[in-house]
């Protein structure tokens, strides 16, 4: 990177957090008008529930700012089934799913990324490229609650211990018992087929450009050039678009390994109506997949000279 | 000589500017088993549905017989064996059928109904328009799908139709950014200028134009992904325990229930569902990707 | 072939297969060609005539199916006259139906193999190309500077990265860009289509290759830029002395910088000889698609004279459907009744009418 690009790149930067922080308000906005639907005063852990004569438009945005004024302040109220302070419990189980979620990412990234390069190079016509691209499909229409299970009968009868205690079992196998659930959510809740069919059609396309052909009359090293718009940038693109599923496929795969994150939280609170609880899940969990898409956007800056000059 | 000699062959000496081959001829046969299997999925969902809504079941999805607990397919004329309380499993695999065809369709049409109208707007119009939409589909997609069901089902225990609109309005963005940039394409042909300049001035016949010649394919293959994005989100809702409940089955609950004998080595009862769920999906999937295949993509594989 | 050719084609074929129509396009239908040390050989011909892609093929970067099937190809490497397409006919199986090729069975896996192998030493250090649109044809990710850079270091003896630099700012200089130590760090979307074409010259000359290859190189270029180019080659050829395969629609461009030409019609060539022969007009003997091709280009006093510009009837030649005879006689306006069936029915064999001259035309045969 050159010096001289520091400039407009540090500006489209700024452009994009300005964007990024935008679409938060929106999501705070929208969290807010689904809970506004509660029965009684679902933000009673935060607020005082509004005078009876209060107008309603107007009572509701007043409601809405004073809500939002003490999101910022890291004040999401208490949970109302262990009355601990919900910032602090989403925080703590946030950094489980976030193991998983990254986890869960490597290994589809390592499934998904050898199948797209083969598969682009040799087609289909190959039976291997055919297989792979089976046994992708399959993993994508798996579903992650039953493949859980018969992981964990897997780990008992076969390797004899009962992974769905922390710390509490045989000593052995203990680090078993963190690759387990993100190995399940990694092969079946990314949409693996979707994956390797994005990042074949964007190698394919590379491939085929002109400044390829003349990589290649020059005799040089073709992915050494194909590598960061053919490589690099979908691969980064293909992440953060599937951060939501993989969070959203956390839920269930939590709840099989009774892995205590935020998947399992929230369906903890979802059967209990914790208000305060879901909403700051909710919340945490569109954070991520902003954080997600930034840093996204942030490869792309860096990557791509045309990126700086114009506005994307 | 080796075996791996690819075969290129012309048929005819003179071949006829108009000659359309047939796309059985044209398209790579795996694209075409694709498309067949996808196709027999949906038939099967379809009459499975039509014989569920109807009563008509081999077995009484809800009998229960204590003598004829988790037994294998094939006895005693149940084709799929029966499960832990002896119901027979084929008949409640069809019956689970109801939980989500209907929402399905549901969230399918809603899907492709706010993504067309987005994208063509977001499209033809840009500027502004374009800005807003981008915005609002970027705030749609911030969110993944169960976290927003699990926070409206804490607020409101919505009914599983309002759930599948909102799935459909999660799918939607997809569908509005593949429109938007067909629209840009087809704006950039110059047919779109003659019609506008022969005085076709009405919007909407245009949009017919574009819609309808341009994007057919477009959202039959969306609507399969987003069938099978709707059946993923019921099952795994009803393994939840979230949508349909006992004794009344939908796939995901019988997995779920059906799991906790997988340890006395039962594991038929939540296997069955397990499949069923699979094969499914997996055929909506290569359904949508095999026509895909076919339809958009313009050279060979 | 003496030891101062330095490429040779025969009879070389190379079809595509398009399955939506199930059938060849028959894009290269027997070209013989042939370039001497120092010389400049000129490739005319229309849209479709199947000049880029004799040229990709030399190059060996034809990625359709099924590609090359058929000829030789003689270049003069380091090491001596090597046939490109040696032993690679055993992996190709033509089956044809009077004359024509019907099926074509070919084993691309070992083809490809093979001929990529055959072409590693070759391509970039021996043989250079630059094509058509300069901006597409660099890297948008990565400065003119060190793309020229990377050839110096793959293709030359030059190891020291420091030093590659410096003679790459010396090929920025010599191919007349100017600042070149600021232009070496500019990425191709930022400068002009000139400037990328003459940072693409400096590119492809930066190895010292036997073979310059150059693909219609002023023809994506605005009319200005492309005269300045076209000095720019002269000199070149006059400086360097590199042996040069020049194709373009632009018979202007051919003419000035070409001393033997060769008219490509169809996928075969129909004439080749000395450029200021067969590309003066009025000169004859003349094959008559080159004298309708002359007589065509725009010139002010025909035009006043005559109130309309000369076209040549009829429409391009449909490379899917090839004729039997002739490929130009449904075009041609030089048909006589004695040659007409022949014309027709037998395609003419390329003949010799004069030392260096050859013509694939009924009218020069005995």
């Amino acid at each position: 990177m050159k010096f001289s690009s520091i400039k407009p790149i540090a500006g489209t930067l700024i452009r994009e957090i300005f964007a990024a922080l935008l679409l938060l308000v929106g999501v705070s906005v929208v969290v807010f008008a689904v809970l506004s639907f509660a029965p009684g005063n679902p933000f009673s852990s935060i607020l005082a529930a509004p005078g009876a004569g209060a107008p309603a438009i107007t009572g509701k945005i007043w409601q809405y700012l004073t809500w939002l004024g003490h999101l910022l302040r890291g004040d999401l109220g208490h949970s109302t089934r262990s009355g601990l302070p919900v910032f602090d419990e989403v925080i703590r189980t946030s950094l489980y799913t976030l193991y998983l979620t990254i986890g869960a990412m490597a290994i589809s990234l390592c499934m998904a990324v050898p199948v797209a390069i083969f598969t682009a190079r040799r087609g289909m016509a190959s039976a291997t490229g055919w297989a792979m691209t089976i046994l992708t499909y399959v993993f994508s229409a798996l579903p992650a609650f039953w493949f859980g299970y018969i992981v964990i009968y897997a780990a008992i009868h076969r390797f004899g211990f009962f992974p769905l205690a922390v710390g509490g079992s045989t000593a052995d196998w203990n680090w078993f018992y963190f690759f387990l659930p993100v190995l399940v959510l990694g092969f079946c809740s990314c949409g693996l087929s979707e994956m390797v069919r994005y990042l074949r059609e964007e190698l394919v396309r590379v491939l085929s450009q002109d400044y390829i052909r003349t990589a290649r009359a020059k005799g040089v090293s073709v992915w050494k050039h194909a590598f960061k718009e053919g490589f690099l940038l979908p691969v980064t693109e293909i992440v953060a678009a599937k951060v939501p599923f993989i969070l959203g496929g956390a839920v269930v795969v939590e709840q099989v390994f009774n892995w205590p994150g935020m998947g399992r939280l929230a369906w903890q609170a979802a059967q209990d109506r914790d208000f305060p609880l879901i909403m700051g899940i909710t919340l945490m969990a569109a954070l991520f997949v902003r954080l997600g898409s930034l840093l996204k956007q942030v490869v792309h800056i860096v990557v791509n000279p045309r990126a700086s000059h114009r506005s994307e | 000589m080796s075996i791996k000699m690819k075969v290129f062959r012309q048929h005819t000496l003179r071949v006829s500017d108009y000659s359309q081959v047939p796309i059985w001829r044209k398209a790579h046969p795996v694209d075409l088993a694709c498309v067949c299997y996808g196709l027999a999925v949906v038939m099967m969902v379809i009459v499975s549905y039509a014989s569920g809504m109807n009563g008509w079941f081999p077995f009484d999805p809800q009998a229960i017989q204590m003598d004829l607990l988790n037994a294998l397919p094939n006895t005693e004329g149940h084709l799929l064996g029966t499960d832990f309380m002896g119901r027979d499993i084929f008949s409640r695999l069809i019956l689970g059928i109801q939980a989500y065809f209907l929402p399905g369709l549901l969230a399918v049409g809603i899907a492709l109904a706010l993504g067309s109208i987005c994208g063509l707007v977001s499209g033809y119009r840009g500027g502004r328009w374009d800005a807003a939409v981008t915005y609002a589909a970027n705030l749609v997609d911030s969110f993944p799908r169960l976290v927003l069901i699990l926070l409206m089902i804490a607020a409101f225990k919505p009914d599983i139709y309002i759930i599948m609109a909102v799935v459909g309005l999660t799918h939607a963005p997809t569908v509005t950014s593949m429109i938007k940039s067909k629209v840009i394409f087809l704006k950039q042909q110059n047919f779109i200028e003659a019609a506008v300049s022969l005085g076709l001035k009405n919007r909407i016949i245009i949009a017919k134009h574009i819609l309808w010649y341009n994007c057919r394919a477009l959202l039959i293959i969306q609507a399969t992904l987003g069938m099978a994005e709707a059946i993923l989100i019921e099952t795994s809702l009803s393994y939840l325990g979230f949508g349909v409940q006992e004794p009344m089955p939908s796939w995901g609950n019988m997995v779920q229930s059906g799991a906790n004998y997988f340890l006395q080595g039962h594991f038929w009862p939540s296997t069955a569902p397990a499949l069923a769920i699979l094969f499914t999906i997996l055929g909506f999937h290569l359904l949508g990707d095999g026509l895909n295949n076919i339809l958009e993509r313009k050279q060979g594989r | 072939m003496t030891d101062q050719t330095v490429l040779a084609i025969e009879d070389l074929h190379a079809y595509f297969y398009t399955r939506s129509k199930q059938a060849f396009i028959r894009s290269v239908d027997g070209v013989s060609l042939s370039i001497t040390k120092g010389c400049t050989l000129g490739v005319v011909g229309e849209s479709g005539s199947g000049k880029s892609v004799t040229a990709l093929s030399i190059m060996g970067l034809i990625q359709g199916m099924p590609g090359i099937i058929g000829g030789t190809m003689r270049f003069l490497t380091a090491n001596g006259p090597v046939n490109l397409l040696q032993g690679l006919d055993q992996h190709v199986k033509i089956k044809r139906d009077s004359g024509r090729i019907l099926t074509v069975a070919k084993d691309m896996t070992k083809w490809e193999k093979r001929i990529q192998g055959r072409m590693r030493g070759l391509r970039g250090s021996q043989m250079a190309m630059i094509f058509q649109d300069p901006r597409s044809a660099m890297n948008p990710f990565s400065s003119i500077g060190d793309q020229i850079r990377e050839t110096i270091l793959h293709n030359t003896a030059v190891r020291r990265r420091k030093q590659a630099r410096e003679k790459a700012m010396d090929w920025l200089a010599r191919v007349h860009i100017d600042a070149p130590r600021v232009r070496y760090h500019n990425n191709p979307h930022g400068l002009s289509g000139g400037m990328c074409q003459r940072a693409m010259i400096a590119m492809a000359l930066a190895a010292e290759p036997t073979l310059l290859i150059a693909d219609e190189p002023t023809t994506g270029l605005d009319a200005t830029i492309q005269s300045r180019i076209v000095d720019l080659m002269a000199e070149i050829k006059t400086e360097l002395g590199v042996t040069t395969l020049l194709i373009s629609h632009d018979i202007d461009v051919i003419r000035q910088l070409s001393d033997q030409v060769a008219v490509m019609y169809g996928g075969t060539v129909l004439e080749r000889g000395p450029a200021n022969t067969v590309l003066t007009p009025g000169i004859e003997p003349k094959h008559p698609y080159t004298a309708a091709l002359l007589s065509s280009i725009p010139d002010r006093r025909l035009i006043e004279k005559k109130g309309f510009l000369n076209a040549i009837e009829g429409d391009v030649l449909d490379t899917i459907n090839t004729p039997k005879g002739c490929r130009f006689y449904p075009r041609c306006g030089q048909v006589n009744e004695k040659i007409a069936t022949a014309c027709l029915n037998t395609e003419p064999p390329l003949s010799s009418i004069a030392p260096g001259h050859d013509v694939r035309c009924w009218l020069f045969e005995p």
